[in-house]
């Protein structure tokens, strides 16, 4: 076996993470006596890229399985079967004596402000310890400076360096998570939800230094998030995810516009707008989604789409069988039926076919509803 | 813990043991050792020679009180010095290996836990010689158990924090994670778990003493004391063992209170969050009036809380707060994390938290002042003719009691419902709320719901009673935004059938949008701007009001960095001297830092910003308010 190429830090051509027909289950609780359940099956055949300088979305209701791909990628989490590539180099088990070298390229800012600071460190230690791991620089001047630059590069003073997490609100903690990742210049930030706990002024400025961070150092990022809205606006790819599935995946802004994916369009109709007269259109457009039903349980997933039962143009066969990736016209794919069988979009926008549906059966039922009035 | 008396008294003994332990001869009045060779002086009560009398061979009670110490804190010593040291690495392993390696730890671990210690201590004994510090030896191996235990418990839910995955994703070995990480984090519990173990570990080394296998037999230890004094006690009258017995009895004592007092100065900052009822101050009327409207529900002019901060005079939480709600008619209430909108909806209904009080302004509900209600009298409003939800609905079950009878008890209590009847309306309330099933789902429990159905309940259980008025403190933000929705679609369902004034707390404008018609702004505790739904989207009137919307992504165009508001919201002891947004504002000038602006009444709405009525002050049209800059 070669040396891995990028661990070796070379400039990589092509994409900088490839995740592969990525599976990934948890063992069903064991009970007491008897045989256990089966295992949860958190994420199902998850197929993505992520080329350099580039923004992947990940967007995703809670149980999705969008933060299992993440502790997948990092690491955390053992998975059950699929790759994933860095620099064209497979890093599915990274051997530990190339530990060090796959955490310099690949690191993350966690959801929780306060719980991913360790209470008892000053910032000179939480950012400057990673200095020390991958450069060997003692604390000390030196270090100080370094710190002090990346102080500098999320916004905060200097003073910042000799601050304890208490001492901080939620954003100043958000961006001292962003300078311990960025301590030690990886490829790839891994950011899951990691504006999710701020104000919504807040949470502006975290993403406006994400963003700073990318101009000025090319890193890649992969922006998880259950807010579609944040989620399109730092993201140049978006994978959308429904228990365990990456449903749909293309150009961010081509699927927020026209979404081929039902699902995603019941996503994008659930985002109140801030405007009273655009939101009572966006509330009717929700309603013809809002059929009470709850979504099955990852320990129990149905043999055909999740989303079946949800969905408001199911058809028999979305029942049966889970459809398999298709070419949308965003330049990436979709799982839908929608797509292959029934009216065969082929890959073309979903809005207006589900809007003719809700409107044709709300004609039907007033007619039936006028029908048994006259009878 | 200074302000613990009990501490402090345990303190200054620790302090004394401690001198003792460490320079006897300078407390010591007397050679502990020196008999009394005329045999006179034997068995003496307190005197001015001997502070605590003389022992059946006319040696210096309070001495070898003092001297004992010594072979007390030796003690400790020798034992929590193995206990923590075998202890804390095992436990610290075990926790952070889990799996099979943990149970085969705790397995043989629980073996020892079991045995008991004096036996264990015997058994060095056996094997080494009889001495204090091979008991010591054994009983510090018996200690360790407990250490094992807690630290594997404490590294166990540690591993699980974002702060430890941090530290992998940095590349941090195990070993450093273990011993700079996570290890300062168990460092209050063992400090107190210490404090108790080293008392018992003192009555023990005196058991063994008293026994006759510790302390030789002339030496000045309690347990030795408390020997001696055993076959002459009868004869010569309880006080020959008081010396020793009562310094052990304070000792052991004074290890356990100051365990406690450092386990409440760490627990402190919790413990003060916890929601209590204070008793309100007489609150003096302000010269607001109420409005009149027959349809207001609940109206609350001009009301100040404070709370007394702990190092300084008191802060002012929120200032000069007033609003009203109207039947039918739903409120939003919206601000940044800090600005006080939950704090003046808890004051609204007397529930302030403890150490605040509501020092001026008044509130009615319906027709009634509730300003000075006692706490009985808000027990027959809240819950009955005020519904609360909360952010967590999960939080607000109780996990151990059926849905059914959490719903049941609201109609118990305040309606005087049998059982069955209340049964019955309360499977009329699920399906009220959508939840499918209602006869089934009264008998599980909330681990059975999801966030959505879980939510469902709450509302149930807030419209129990009919409540003429529904508080949500941000009942959709831990929901999925494809629930949430049905959330608020619920809610809108329900307040037009019932008429019900509903007051939504909420930091998504979106939210707002969709379900409020008329809007309160808050910001550093006072009321930045009021104004129906539309005034509020399309004519702000405040600039804060204009950068929350200015922030919201949803009105970003294009790929321009977003707008914020610049800084952040200001801790309520730190509120800026004029204009509490000020500081963050881009229209802020001189006269906004001056003083604080008056809250100014436009038509029926307000505002506070002495701006606003400026000529060509036109946030509507007049473009962005919040910075485009981080």
């Amino acid at each position: 076996m070669t040396e891995p190429s990028l661990l070796r830090s070379q400039a990589v051509d092509g994409p900088l993470l490839e995740v592969d027909d990525l599976h990934v289950q948890f063992a069903g609780r064991g009970r007491l006596f008897g045989t256990s359940p089966p295992p949860v099956r958190a994420v199902n055949g998850v197929s993505f890229s992520i080329a350099p300088e580039r923004t992947f979305g990940l967007v995703g209701e809670s149980g999705s399985g969008k933060s299992t791909i993440a502790r997948a990628i990092l690491q955390l989490v053992d998975i059950a079967s699929g790759t994933i590539r860095l620099g064209g180099d497979d890093v599915t088990q990274v051997q530990r004596k190339d530990e060090l070298k796959f955490r310099k390229n690949v690191q993350a800012v966690l959801q929780d402000p306060f719980s991913s600071l360790n209470q008892v460190h000053q910032t000179r230690t939480i950012v400057g310890d990673g200095i020390t791991r991958h450069y060997g620089l003692k604390p000390g001047a030196n270090r100080d400076e370094r710190i002090g630059r990346l102080l500098d590069a999320v916004g905060l003073s200097r003073e910042f360096i000799d601050r304890y997490p208490y001492e901080m609100s939620g954003g100043q903690r958000q961006r001292i998570s962003i300078a311990r990742a960025l301590a030690v210049e990886p490829r790839l930030i891994i950011a899951d939800e990691a504006t999710s706990a701020l104000d919504v002024s807040i949470q502006s400025q975290v993403i406006n230094v994400l963003r700073q961070i990318q101009d000025d150092s090319g890193v890649s990022f992969l922006f998880i998030a259950h807010d579609l809205e944040v989620v399109k606006h730092v993201s140049h790819d978006l994978g959308v995810m429904y228990l365990g599935y990456l449903v749909e995946k293309g150009d961010a802004n081509a699927i927020y516009d026209a979404p081929t994916h039902p699902y995603t369009e019941m996503l994008i109709a659930s985002i109140p707008m801030p405007d009273p007269v655009v939101q009572a259109g966006r509330r009717e457009l929700r309603q013809s989604f809002d059929n009470d039903a709850e979504p099955p349980s990852p320990a129990n997933l149905p043999p055909g789409c999740p989303f079946e039962n949800r969905c408001p143009v199911a058809m028999d066969i979305c029942r049966e069988v889970m459809p398999d990736p298709t070419p949308a016209h965003h330049g990436g794919d979709v799982r839908c039926h929608l797509h292959t069988s029934g009216p065969e979009l082929a890959g073309e926008s979903v809005v207006e076919f589900i809007k003719t549906k809700a409107e044709s059966r709300m004609a039907g039922s007033q007619r039936s509803q006028d029908k048994s009035l006259t009878s | 813990m200074l302000r613990n008396p009990l501490a402090l008294l345990s303190m200054v003994w620790f302090v004394i043991l401690v001198v003792s332990w460490l320079r006897p001869e300078l407390l010591a009045t007397h050679d502990p050792f020196q008999q009394d060779v005329s045999l006179q002086r034997l068995f003496e009560g307190p005197s001015s020679d001997h502070w605590l009398g003389t022992d059946g061979l006319g040696r210096d009670h309070y001495s070898r009180v003092i001297f004992g110490a010594g072979f007390a804190f030796r003690s400790v010593f020798i034992a929590m010095t193995i206990a923590l040291g075998v202890g804390v690495p095992i436990g610290l392993f075990a926790g952070w290996r889990g799996g099979r390696v943990d149970r085969a730890i705790i397995w043989v671990n629980d073996v020892f836990f079991s045995l008991p210690i004096i036996l264990l201590a015997m058994a060095v004994i056996i094997i080494l010689s009889p001495s204090l510090t091979n008991a010591m030896i054994g009983v510090g191996i018996a200690m360790s158990t407990r250490f094992v235990r807690l630290t594997r418990g404490v590294t166990l839910a540690e591993k699980e924090e974002l702060y430890v995955d941090a530290a992998r994703i940095t590349g941090i070995s195990v070993p450093r994670i273990l011993i700079r990480y996570i290890a300062p984090n168990l460092l209050s519990s063992l400090i107190v778990q210490a404090a108790i173990i080293s008392g018992a570990v003192i009555l023990i080394g005196a058991t063994l003493s008293f026994l006759g296998i510790g302390a030789s037999l002339d030496d000045p230890d309690w347990g030795v004391m408390l020997n001696r004094a055993r076959p002459d006690f009868r004869r010569e009258g309880i006080w020959q063992i008081v010396p020793s017995g009562g310094a052990l009895v304070l000792t052991v004592l004074s290890f356990n209170l100051l365990g406690d007092a450092i386990r409440d100065s760490i627990g402190r900052d919790a413990s003060s969050n916890a929601l209590t009822v204070t008793k309100r101050a007489s609150v003096t009327p302000a010269s607001t009036e109420h409005l009149t409207d027959d349809d207001i529900v609940l109206s609350v002019r001009d009301m100040d809380v404070e709370f007394p901060s702990p190092n300084g005079p008191v802060s002012a939480i929120l200032n000069g707060v007033s609003f009203e709600v109207r039947a039918g008619e739903t409120l939003g209430v919206v601000g940044e994390s800090g600005s006080g909108k939950s704090m003046t909806m808890l004051s609204a209904l007397g529930l302030t938290p403890a150490p605040g009080r509501m020092t001026r302004g008044s509130v009615r509900f319906a027709d009634e002042d509730v300003t000075n209600l006692t706490e009985r009298d808000w027990l027959r409003l809240r819950g009955k003719e005020i519904g609360v939800i909360f952010q967590e609905p999960i939080a607000v079950l109780n996990p151990a009691m059926k849905v059914g009878a959490q719903i049941m008890e609201p109609l118990r209590i305040h309606l005087g419902m049998g059982k069955a009847e209340a049964r019955k309306r309360a499977a009329e309330l699920l399906a009220e709320v959508r939840v499918p099933d209602p006869e089934r789902r009264l008998d599980q429990y909330p681990h059975e719901f999801s966030g959505g159905m879980a939510q469902r309940v709450g509302i149930a259980m807030a419209l129990a009673c009919e409540p003429k008025l529904l508080i949500a403190d941000e009942p959709s933000t831990a929901l999925d935004v494809t629930v949430q929705g049905q959330i608020l679609d619920l809610l809108a369902e329900i307040q037009s059938r019932r008429n019900m004034a509903i007051i939504l707390i909420t930091h998504d404008l979106g939210v707002i949008a969709e379900a409020a018609d008329r809007v309160l702004v808050m910001y550093g505790g006072q009321v930045m701007e009021t104004g129906s739904a539309e005034d509020i989207f399309f004519r702000p009137k405040h600039p804060y009001t204009k950068a929350l919307l200015d922030t919201m992504p949803q009105n970003h165009a294009g790929d321009g960095d977003l707008a914020v508001i610049a800084g952040i919201v200001p801790q309520p002891n730190a509120w800026p001297a004029g204009c509490r947004f000020a500081p963050r504002c881009v229209h802020a000038t001189e006269a906004c830092v001056s003083a604080i602006p008056p809250l100014l009444t436009v038509d029926a709405d307000h505002v506070r910003c002495v701006r606003f009525d400026e000529p060509g002050f036109d946030l509507a049209h007049g473009g962005s308010t919040a910075e485009v800059s981080a």
